[in-house]
């Protein structure tokens, strides 16, 4: 086995699933082009082709040099490079810190922007440090008052309203008034 | 020339009007640059709609304005949290964030300021004396196969940089072009890869994608720092760089200078390589590589000039051949086309005045990068002293406002995300950022313009090596490559975390 350690095995593992996925996906437009003679499928299966050359490549490095960084490479910043290990509820911290904001995209479209944001606000800066009740509703108010006041009331930029109530009808308050203190025509 | 630049300044500045919009443009450009999260395509995205109500000369002045003053801009965010704040700005963030992380962020910053302005006033002047015989070149001697070598030039260098082996290198720039061939097919409009998303069918938008691997992995990689406690905020350094620390580099900057030029002529490539480029151009050539992505300050230098020099010669192509170098060029044929008017060689003759006061705002944006980026910066930077756990939500929520607006889709929101929770994975395993946000950037120009130029020369490789210019890019390419590829069966480095 060489260098070669379980993480080298599911890296691998992993390329050639996506390997698999993408060349398998490709056969569903698979059509020919009149005007061009490798058609649709040409290209990405080529860099498939040579996403799974360099695999091997990768391989064959792990398996003589293992985690070792390669000679004159640059830019890489010496975090990037750190391994860091968990325990059980630091990952579980550590996973749910990822997941939260994925789980805010999720609900953009139902809930919308404007009622879902200042629980997004202050659940990032819990997970993120921050446990004392005061500071977290304070920075909440303050960033989503700021957020408000560049992108609809200045900007009037077209935010996700959401599609279900009675988030939309929070929505539709807040932007009711927006035209309203816009009519005011202060300036 | 002179005439026609006094009498763009004179336009200029002879209008309140458009002197103000000028004064929003470098402000603007400048703040949405520096803010991590959002960058001057959000503020130009949110800007297109309102142009139509401009004239068609303040409505192309404004976005010419952004793109020099945000270019500069996304540098900021680059240096102080690792975000850059364009794609351009990725490789400042090498060396920069290493020097913030070292208490030298004001010398960072301060390169940033005087790099970026002589790169982009160098460009300037170069494109007001010769954007009609430059764009006669480049008709006559860059087609589609030139473009394509380049890309893969391109490419070749980007890989060499940001992972750790070479290996990686090129998977993270095989992972970018594979994510650009979701959409449609750039040749016959055939839908690829939309795994049953009807959204998807428009392809991946590469402003959330690169917030998502740059901004949002790396607030993630900070938040994974605090939940193990081991954050430390960056100390803030203030001290900005003498000009004989400065003059040390001025190689760096007239080599960056050419690079950024060449690149920014060509159409379809834009800033973002020729940042790249500059960078990889200064490690070719320096004696102390190993000092490069530690904190050296050459790297700042390399990548902001180049970067900003690119912002001029970028418009060549736009103004003279209607061809967009980048998101933002692309934004201003948009522009042109809602005054019905329509970029390309007539426009010199039809719109003159139109064409010098772009040129004239452009020179004076890139000199307001010296007097209003120190106030600026300076003002910027105490953004570090701010508590992480209160910066993390606004930077997270500019980015998700920065991804929705492009297109109006959540979906967007939710690749930023995994952009972001894939990038968070794939930083830890050791690949490259950069090189898979400029595969995905480059992806569907390299497809587009490798068909073109097959179709050209009627798929004989004879013909396609014939043409010079692509031959020496593809054997440059060739030879990057094998180099890596050298280094990587070399000894290793003993200093790593395994070993």
């Amino acid at each position: 086995m060489g260098k070669l350690d379980r993480s080298h095995i599911i890296e691998a593992g992993v390329w050639f699933l996506f390997f698999i996925v993408f060349f398998i996906a490709s056969f569903e437009f698979n059509q020919p082009i009149e005007i061009y003679k490798f058609g649709a499928t040409g290209w990405p299966r080529t860099i498939l082709l040579l996403l799974l050359l360099v695999m091997f490549g990768n391989m064959a490095y792990a398996y003589y040099q293992g985690h070792a960084l390669q000679q004159g490479r640059v830019g890489i910043a010496d975090d990037e490079a750190e391994k860091t290990s968990y325990d059980r509820a630091t990952f579980l911290r550590v996973v749910t810190a990822l997941g939260v904001p994925f789980l805010y995209a999720i609900s953009l479209k139902p809930v919308g922007f404007y009622a879902a944001t200042p629980f997004f606000i202050a659940a990032i800066a819990f997970i993120f440090g921050e446990h004392k009740l005061k500071n977290i509703l304070l920075v909440t108010l303050f960033i989503y008052m700021i957020i408000m006041i560049i992108f609809m009331v200045i900007l009037n930029a077209p935010l996700p309203q959401g599609n279900t109530s009675p988030f939309y009808d929070f929505s539709a308050f807040m932007l009711r008034m927006n035209t309203k203190w816009q009519q005011l025509e202060l300036w | 020339m002179l005439e026609n630049f006094i009498a763009g300044s004179a336009a200029l500045f002879g209008d309140p009007f458009t002197v103000a919009i000028f004064v929003f443009g470098v402000i603007g450009g400048m703040l949405f640059g520096a803010i991590p999260g959002v960058s001057m395509l959000t503020l130009a995205a949110i800007l297109l709609p309102f142009t139509s109500d401009l004239e068609p000369a303040q409505g192309v002045m404004l976005f010419a304005v952004i793109y020099c003053t945000g270019t500069y801009g996304g540098a900021i965010t680059a240096i102080l949290f690792n975000i850059p704040g364009a794609p351009e700005n990725a490789p400042t963030a090498f060396d920069g964030y290493p020097m913030t992380k070292q208490g030298r962020a004001g010398k960072a910053v301060g390169a940033a300021v005087l790099c970026s302005a002589i790169g982009g006033i160098s460009s300037a002047l170069v494109m007001m004396a010769a954007t009609e015989p430059l764009a006669k070149w480049a008709i006559r001697n860059i087609g589609p196969p030139e473009i394509f070598a380049l890309v893969f030039f391109g490419l070749a260098v980007a890989s060499s940089v940001g992972g750790r082996t070479i290996w990686k290198g090129w998977l993270s720039v095989l992972l970018g072009l594979m994510v650009a061939t979701i959409g449609q097919d750039p040749v016959g409009g055939i839908e690829r890869y939309n795994f049953g998303f009807a959204d998807l069918a428009a392809g991946i938008a590469f402003v959330p994608a690169i917030l998502g691997f740059f901004a949002v992995s790396e607030i993630f990689v900070q938040a994974e720092k605090k939940v193990t406690g081991k954050y430390d905020a960056p100390p803030v350094g203030m001290s900005f760089p003498t000009i004989l620390e400065l003059w040390r580099y001025k190689i760096a900057v007239v080599r960056s200078i050419l690079v950024g030029f060449f690149c920014g002529i060509l159409p379809g490539i834009g800033a973002t390589l020729a940042a790249f480029m500059g960078y990889g151009e200064a490690v070719r050539w320096s004696k102390d590589k190993k000092s490069f992505g530690k904190g050296n300050m050459e790297g700042v230098i390399s990548s902001e000039t180049a970067n900003n020099a690119a912002t001029g010669a970028a418009m060549i192509p736009l103004l003279a051949l209607g061809l967009p170098g980048g998101a933002l060029t692309a934004m201003m044929v948009a522009v042109f086309q809602m005054h019905d008017l329509e970029p390309g060689p007539l426009v010199f003759y039809n719109s003159p005045d139109l064409i010098w006061i772009v040129f004239a705002a452009m020179f004076y944006a890139n000199l307001s990068i010296l007097i209003i980026g120190v106030m600026e910066t300076k003002t910027i930077m105490y953004l570090l002293k701010v508590p992480f756990q209160f910066l993390a939500p606004m930077i997270l929520l500019l980015a998700s406002i920065g991804s929705y607006i492009g297109r109006g889709l959540v979906l967007d929101v939710v690749v930023m995300f995994v952009a972001g929770i894939l990038g968070f994975l794939l930083r830890r395993s050791g690949y490259s950022i950069p090189g898979i946000v400029l595969g995905i950037i480059l992806g569907k120009i390299g497809e587009q313009n490798f068909a073109q130029g097959m179709q050209m020369v009627h798929y004989d490789l004879v013909t396609y090596f014939s043409r010079p210019i692509c031959t020496l890019l593809i054997l440059a390419g060739v030879l990057t490559l094998g180099f890596s590829i050298y280094q990587a069966f070399q000894g290793i480095k003993q200093k790593s975390p395994a070993s």
